[in-house]
């Protein structure tokens, strides 16, 4: 067989993975060092182990999923770690577009922050990454009918806070 | 028919197969409640795009595009090059306590920079067991303690027990080219697990945040439980650093 090795499939395809792995770093780390260090993370553990990426599957969930694992543990350490460390500082993503924009972003930035992890990542493999239920179920090694009501709850509870933002005098 | 909140979601998402869609769509046609709650499921989903969409437009740091395209070999830092461009990963803070290729890679020994200090007055000899600590630094690993700020030119980051229950300690070299470091107890020596080039002590970076990544993920690798605090630190210094066999009381 004169396919390329695993290795070089994955590299070559991950090239232009990367601006939707930097978008969903950014969601669930809201923060932009640490969402760039967990790319760079999850792009070298991928690289690792690219023997165990299936060809036929999808290599963006695959990538969500190390993603989603890593940063997991780097709560973890970081929770142990607390008692030595300073806090990190929060971080905002604020580009340089519109006011409009920037608005949106903040607003949706802060109520984000306000969701417990996991229906942040339900939300981010589905509303933003576009991954199917099934596909977002099997990236976080949950069933189907826990992913759809962490979604449920956590628009539910975006929505509330949006409404809130907005209604709020100005 | 009255539809859920979930399953009105689930059509807002394209997730219902065609007859579930039909129906809804009928009701919808009679339904302005519906067509809206439907409709706030969809703006929602556009403002969250909205919101990281800028993310896709932004260039890619070239220390991530490279590791897609360039060979990558192993996850350490070459000192020289880092020297001439500190790349945003030297003050990465992360750890990643199952990072297998790194624990390999420890296995092996992480040394990065090592030859730069190669020569008569250098803090470490090579041994039949690998590195090992000498001169000024076997000092400080076997005396001083973390709180002390260190006449000479080590600091010690935290000291811990691993899992085979010997003593290891994190350092730090202040030289012109800054290194950090890894040290576990092996008899009467200190044995290098990890040395890496450290960013230069600035203003607020101060104790485990000074300590480069490679040395934390060693750290969280080999740690059993948690750091010593300022009394154990002592304690164990005054016991010589030997090796306590796991759940050993105290002597």
């Amino acid at each position: 067989m004169n396919r390329p090795s695993p290795f070089d499939d994955v590299r070559g395809q991950l090239g232009t993975l990367l601006p939707r792995l930097r978008r969903f770093a950014r969601v669930i780390t809201r923060n932009v060092e640490d969402a760039d260090d967990l790319v760079q993370v999850a792009v070298e553990k991928a690289l690792m182990r690219a023997d165990q990426w299936r060809p036929e599957s999808r290599l963006d969930s695959w990538m969500f999923g190390i993603m989603k694992n890593a940063w997991i543990d780097e709560i973890r350490a970081r929770r142990r770690r607390s008692k030595v460390h300073a806090p990190e500082e929060a971080g905002l993503n604020v580009g340089d577009r519109s006011a409009e924009d920037r608005d949106n972003s903040l607003s949706v930035q802060a109520a984000m922050e306000r969701l417990p992890e996991e229906q942040r990542l339900a939300v981010a493999l589905v509303l933003i990454e576009g991954l199917s239920y099934k596909e977002a179920a099997e990236t976080l090694g949950i069933p189907i009918g826990t992913l759809t009501s962490r979604l449920a709850r956590a628009r539910e509870a975006l929505q509330a806070m949006l409404d809130d933002a907005r209604e709020a005098p100005r | 028919m009255r539809f859920s909140d979930e399953m009105l979601m689930a059509y807002a998402d394209g997730e219902l197969d065609l007859v579930a869609r039909a129906e809804i769509e009928a009701a919808m046609a009679t339904d302005p409640e519906l067509a809206r709650v439907v409709e706030r499921h969809r703006a929602l989903r556009a403002r969250l795009q909205a919101a990281y969409g800028g993310v896709l437009d932004e260039p890619v740091p070239a220390q991530l595009s490279s590791l897609a395209v360039a060979p990558v070999t192993a996850p350490v830092v070459d000192l020289a090059s880092r020297r001439v461009a500190p790349s945003p990963a030297a003050q990465r803070r992360w750890v990643l306590p199952q990072w297998s290729a790194m624990a390999a890679a420890l296995a092996l020994g992480a040394f990065i920079g090592v030859l730069l200090l190669r020569g008569p007055a250098a803090p470490y000899e090579e041994s039949e067991s690998g590195l090992v600590a000498r001169g000024d630094l076997a000092r400080a690993l076997t005396g001083q303690l973390a709180s002390d700020p260190g006449a000479g030119t080590v600091r010690i980051g935290m000291s811990f027990r691993d899992r085979s229950g010997s003593y290891c300690r994190t350092f730090r070299l202040q030289h012109e080219a800054p290194l950090a470091g890894l040290a576990c107890r092996a008899g009467e020596d200190w044995r290098l697990q990890v040395l890496a080039a450290a960013t230069p002590e600035g203003g607020e970076v101060r104790g485990a945040a000074a300590m480069p990544m490679v040395v934390l993920q060693a750290v969280d690798i080999a740690i059993d439980g948690e750091p010593l605090d300022a009394s154990g630190e002592t304690a164990a210094r005054d016991a010589g650093w030997r090796a306590v066999p796991e759940s050993a009381g105290e002597k």
